[in-house]
């Protein structure tokens, strides 16, 4: 790159010195010419003239010059001079090559003070060899510089990519250390120059995330281990004491019967644990109809109406609007914030569900009385297996766990945001849908 | 009335069987595609229930097969995907149910009960249903007991319609739940066991004999006590 552009401008000073040669060799010539013509105007003699022409001129190295008076009898003639090519035109720059050397010349006619009518020829060379010479040298000296310079930008270009790469090397070397177990390295932002740090942060939030799915994943995974052994282990340990010994009949049905329910809550929990990850891997699974979301929400009223009466719990719903979401989803998503709500609610309480419009999506919100959540768990609510109330053991309750998890998974499959506010007199579980 | 079951599971296959065989039904069990299918072109089957993963043929397979051969008895499909594009598939070639594995047993007896019963529509047009001195007026919507007329809201009709139109089978919460309110997913809420409270105190409270009946860990059931 900057052999070529050392080579431009060499081009370029070479056309510059080439203009200003001509010009100065023109230069010279007139003023040569001049002399000449005043030698003629102030001489008489013929001898004089050849005299004072020769004083003037015969000294300049490369300038050959020749005077023909009216009878084209030549009058001086500077050694070695060289036959100048007719020109049509007079006192016009002439140049050409002889022998390969390039000369410049103007000739131009002087009509005499003495003799009127009659002109002289008046003939000025100059042998350009010195410019020629001196434009080599120059063009020698640009070939090299262009070479040098070409040689110089490149170990400089090299070094700074080097000195510009090391952040990269940086950033090279912490990737190569990211795993799965060692997600907690860093992309160090402030010793990398601004334009990287972008990149830098870009690459630090998306090791953020992972780290943050991974943690879940992991705990999930324990999680899970944990939810599932409590069970197996009861079902295993009823089952072998009621092995070792003969019983009643009645008796081995009871505790099959008891077996059972514990197997269907434990493969409840698989079905949704299969429902989490299929929700959870994409939207691309959802069947979104157009429906009225009062309607549906009606639907999940009655379907929850014999509970709430139990528990004298009022259930009422406000609002309208339309949805566009998988039906099935949704009634799955409200199903599991209502049976949360009723289970929370104290008795002559009150559990609304809210239909709302916002310019671009439909809030579903159900309001239940009651008293605050612990504002240090509400934000694991929506964890999975994670319950509010740790007394309440899963031996007791035929609930998974993963209710809100599942509300949540759902919600999000849709594009949707879910969330949730209490306070001393009420919890308020909003969920939102795009239009 | 013959059932074939196509099962590769050997324990599954043979619960299957047990438990259906003791439900009153004839059945046969073959454990591969090929084998299955072989079973369903000679015997004169009502119902078939096929694995979808099978060794040989696959579920799929065996039911394009035999609708080929221009079989059409009904097919209940058990799945361990549950996955959308399979229900899909399976209703596109044919299949008449299907259930998600792990499934409970008197859910999977409940479903054979039900495709059975659609084979013979028209039988089933009365406009009364009578179980005892229970008797359920469908014109009218009427419940009268032991000559008693009993008030009942919209859902504990619909409610007490199903278990008396399949008195004698024992209903599963998921089924009531999907017949009465259409709720078509597992949910963890105790309303079916509400429901059924309140329904059997309006229904038996004061009667010697009992109708309804709470089978722990399988669902309930109407009967009359000769029914059993």
């Amino acid at each position: 790159m900057a052999g070529v552009v050392v080579f431009g401008v060499g081009l370029l000073f070479m056309h510059e010195a080439d203009q200003h040669f001509i010009d100065l060799d023109r230069m010279t010539l007139l003023d040569k010419q001049h002399l000449i013509e005043e030698i003629l105007k102030d001489t008489a003699s013929p001898k004089d003239l050849r005299w004072r022409l020769r004083e003037a001129l015969s000294h300049h190295h490369g300038l050959f010059s020749q005077v023909k008076d009216p009878s084209s009898a030549i009058i001086f003639e500077s050694k070695d001079f060289i036959s100048v090519p007719k020109t049509s035109e007079d006192n016009t720059l002439l140049t050409w090559k002889n022998e390969g050397i390039e000369f410049r010349a103007i000739r131009s006619q002087f009509l005499s003070v003495t003799m009127p009518a009659s002109a002289f020829e008046i003939t000025v060379a100059l042998d350009t060899q010195h410019h020629q010479h001196f434009l080599n040298d120059l063009q020698r000296s640009f070939a090299i510089y262009a070479v040098l310079a070409t040689l110089i930008s490149g170990l400089l270009g090299w070094w700074a990519a080097h000195q510009g790469m090391a952040p990269l090397r940086a950033m090279k070397l912490r990737a190569a250390g990211v795993s799965g177990q060692q997600l907690d390295a860093r992309m160090p932002i402030a010793a990398v120059p601004v334009e990287m740090a972008d990149l830098a942060r870009a690459l630090n939030k998306m090791f953020d995330r992972l780290q943050e799915d991974f943690r879940r994943l992991s705990e999930f995974s324990s999680d899970l281990a944990h939810e599932l052994r409590t069970p197996i282990s009861n079902l295993l340990t009823q089952t072998e004491v009621t092995l070792n010994s003969e019983r009643e009949g009645a008796v081995y049905r009871d505790i099959l019967a008891s077996n059972t329910e514990e197997l269907q809550r434990l493969s409840r929990m698989v079905s949704d644990m299969l429902f989490l990850a299929k929700t959870e891997q994409g939207s691309d699974l959802l069947h979104k109809e157009q429906f009225s979301a009062a309607k549906e929400v009606q639907a999940l009223l009655d379907f929850y109406e014999v509970v709430a009466e139990e528990q004298d719990i009022h259930l009422s719903s406000q609002g309208e609007g339309s949805l566009f979401c998988d039906r099935l989803m949704f009634r799955r998503a409200l199903s599991n914030l209502l049976s949360n709500a009723l289970r929370h609610t104290p008795t002559n309480g009150d559990v609304v569900v809210d239909i709302s419009a916002t310019e671009r999506m439909m809030q579903i919100m159900v309001i239940n009385t009651g008293s605050a959540i612990d504002p240090t768990v509400i934000h694991r609510l929506f964890d999975r297996f994670f319950r509010a109330d740790p007394a309440r053991t899963h031996l007791t309750s035929d609930s998974t766990g993963l209710g809100l998890s599942i509300t949540k998974a759902i919600v999000d499959a849709h594009g949707g945001t879910i969330s949730v506010q209490s306070d001393s007199t009420s919890t308020r579980f909003s969920m939102t849908f795009p239009h | 009335m013959k059932i074939l079951i196509v099962e590769d599971e050997p324990k599954t296959g043979e619960y299957l069987r047990q438990g259906l065989s003791e439900a009153g039904f004839m059945v046969d069990l073959a454990q591969t595609g090929p084998d299955g299918l072989h079973l369903a072109l000679q015997g004169q089957y009502e119902l078939v229930i096929l694995d979808v993963m099978l060794p040989g043929l696959d579920g799929w397979q065996v039911l394009a097969s035999l609708r080929q051969r221009d079989l059409h008895m009904p097919v209940l499909f058990l799945t361990a995907r549950d996955q959308v594009e399979d229900r899909v598939k399976g209703l596109e070639l044919g299949a008449d149910d299907y259930l998600v594995k792990p499934f409970s047993f008197a859910e999977l007896l409940a479903r054979v009960r039900s495709i059975l019963r659609r084979g013979r529509a028209g039988t089933d047009l009365a406009t009364t249903l009578k179980v005892s001195d229970l008797e359920l007026d469908l014109l009218r919507r009427r419940v009268i007991r032991a000559g008693k007329r009993i008030d009942l809201t919209a859902k504990e009709f619909g409610l007490l319609e199903l278990l008396m139109s399949r008195h004698g089978e024992v209903l599963p919460r998921s089924l009531i739940a999907s017949q009465v309110w259409d709720m078509n997913f597992d949910s963890d809420t105790n309303v079916i066991e509400v429901a059924i409270r309140r329904l059997r105190v309006k229904i038996d409270e004061g009667h010697e004999v009992k109708l309804i009946k709470t089978l722990r860990g399988m669902g309930y059931v109407l009967e009359a006590p000769e029914d059993s």
